[in-house]
């Protein structure tokens, strides 16, 4: 009678060799990569960063693909139908040429043909403003309190 | 013949140190466990030789991740089973290490060797332990293998306790039963 261990270990024991042969790959890779391991930290950067990009990948993304897709398609519906709905005046208006310098000359004469059209302006009565002067603080007091 | 010793001294802490003699003895301990563990769920040899590779490379590089020196086992374990999920993600196999089954009785056989198999019957036993689902296979082979707790196949599996304690009393039953009806 044999357990379960013993028949699955005997069943494998011609790998023997071929791990063997790994646990001294992976032994001297790792142990120079364990010498080596300061001089290679912008590598190990990448590497982690790679590594962490892959996972979020595989993690994040990957397993609800057909979610993201269908979001991302969600979008760009929204985003067609949004410019399909645009007002075609304000693309006009966008798309027409900026004002020449002869157009900006006519519009003082067309300033000019409206105020003979409309009449002369009447004078204005407005007071020039105050010119400031500088006053001590208790006058300046003074003043409020009678106001 | 590897044996599995109740609470052998593995030299963690000089893998961590970075003594390349205790780590050629700890991959040297696991190479074979976690090969029959990896090719009994995956069936190709390459594929498995690779894992294991894969899996020696990451216990080199994340030892300081290892919180207690007496789990290395369980999680170098747990590394080749993450390894093999990917594996399944990355050809486009579904959850099917995560399969749902009904709760368990309590009563749970914890010895790897209770369950005994005649020399005539190794072949029988090797095909019906590749009939049972994948969930419940992986399971059964941490606890031939190296004779894992409870707990710690939960851990390696990312599982409840309870979801792996009825794997594991679901397996056993068919495989006894199997065995029974064969006799």
């Amino acid at each position: 009678m044999k357990t379960p261990r013993d028949i699955l270990f005997a069943r494998h024991q011609t790998a023997a060799p071929k791990l063997d042969a790994i646990r001294r790959e992976v032994l001297a890779a790792e142990l120079n990569n364990q010498e080596t391991k300061e001089q290679s930290q912008p590598s190990n950067f990448v590497a982690w960063f790679l590594c962490c990009s892959n996972k979020f990948w595989q993690e994040l993304i990957w397993p609800s693909r057909r979610i993201w897709t269908g979001l991302a398609a969600t979008w760009i519906l929204i985003f067609v139908f949004n410019l399909s709905q645009r007002d075609p005046s304000e693309m006009m208006a966008r798309k027409s040429p900026p004002s020449s310098p002869e157009m900006i000359l006519t519009f003082p004469q067309q300033e000019r043909l409206l105020a003979e059209l409309v009449g002369p302006n009447e004078p204005q009565t407005v007071a020039p403003p105050k010119p400031f002067l500088p006053q001590p603080r208790s006058e300046g007091r003074i003043e409020i309190l009678i106001t | 013949m590897l044996v599995v010793a109740e609470h052998e001294q593995l030299p963690v802490p000089q893998a961590r140190a970075g003594e390349s003699s205790a780590w050629d003895t700890l991959f040297r301990r696991y190479q074979l466990p976690l090969y029959v563990y990896v090719f009994e769920l995956v069936h190709n040899e390459q594929t498995s030789l690779d894992i294991v590779q894969e899996t020696f490379i990451a216990a080199a590089r994340h030892i300081g991740s290892l919180r207690e020196d007496g789990k290395f086992g369980s999680w170098l374990f747990g590394i080749a089973h993450q390894k093999v999920i990917q594996l399944w993600r990355k050809h486009g196999g579904k959850e099917i290490l995560l399969d749902e089954i009904p709760e368990s009785p309590d009563e749970f056989e914890s010895g790897p060797d209770d369950l005994l198999v005649r020399q005539e019957q190794e072949a029988e036993f090797m095909n019906l332990l590749n009939q049972l689902p994948l969930a419940q296979r992986s399971a059964l082979l941490l606890h031939f293998v190296e004779d894992f707790s409870l707990e710690e196949i939960a851990r390696i599996t990312e599982s409840q306790i309870g979801t792996v304690k009825s794997r594991m009393h679901y397996a056993k039953r068919a495989l006894r039963k199997l065995l029974e009806e064969k006799q």
